[in-house]
């Protein structure tokens, strides 16, 4: 049995990129993000560069595999309400989740690959190859 | 490993968060399984220097 979640007052401002605010129960929540961040010195926006995988994106992020060492658990509820007075979030972004009340299972993940393309007369790059 | 919860009063009055980013859960409540990850990757050829062309697949990206 789960306990019951109270806020009196709540305020966000920004819920962006694939982010959840769930007010309420939920069963299972899992949220994704794969992000190119390309920092550019003019605005230049060619369109076609998200297209190419970068290792980031398909690198397997090593998980915790081993079973639970929790073999029995009793949860007794003497006061079943978690309570707050009052809430306040700027921002939710990437793949994040603000929950008010209970749920089973979570999963997210994110993935950021961040690139600096500045103006300059060589095509240098930061190693050289 | 037997495991027993016992919960009381919880009360919090105010909240303040800045951000909730990069796969992060604020929770208010209970909850069983939570797994959340978060990769980033900026390596020293992603600081390009040279003309405005498209980005391709820099070579020797195999990191």
């Amino acid at each position: 049995m789960k306990r019951t979640s109270v806020v009196q007052a709540f305020h966000s401002e920004t819920v962006v990129i694939s982010s959840v605010l769930q007010i309420g129960d939920s069963e299972r929540i899992s949220a994704r993000t794969c992000d190119l961040a390309v920092q550019r010195q003019h605005e230049l926006f060619f369109g076609s560069e998200g297209e190419q995988t970068f290792p980031v994106f398909t690198k397997p992020i090593p998980r915790w595999s081993f079973p639970s060492p929790i073999t029995s658990k009793q949860t007794l509820h003497q006061s079943p309400v978690i309570s707050a007075r009052s809430v306040r979030v700027l921002g939710i972004s990437s793949s994040s989740i603000v929950h008010i009340g209970s749920t089973s299972t979570v999963e997210a993940e994110s993935r950021i690959k961040h690139i600096r393309h500045l103006d300059g007369p060589a095509p240098t790059r930061g190693r050289d190859l | 490993m037997n495991y027993t919860v016992i919960n009381r009063d919880v009360h919090v009055s105010d909240i303040h968060l800045v951000a909730v980013a990069s796969a992060s859960l604020f929770l208010i409540g209970d909850a069983d399984v939570i797994n959340l990850s978060s990769a980033f990757d900026t390596p020293p050829e992603s600081l390009i220097i040279g003309p405005f062309v498209p980005l391709v697949q820099v070579r020797g990206e195999e990191s």
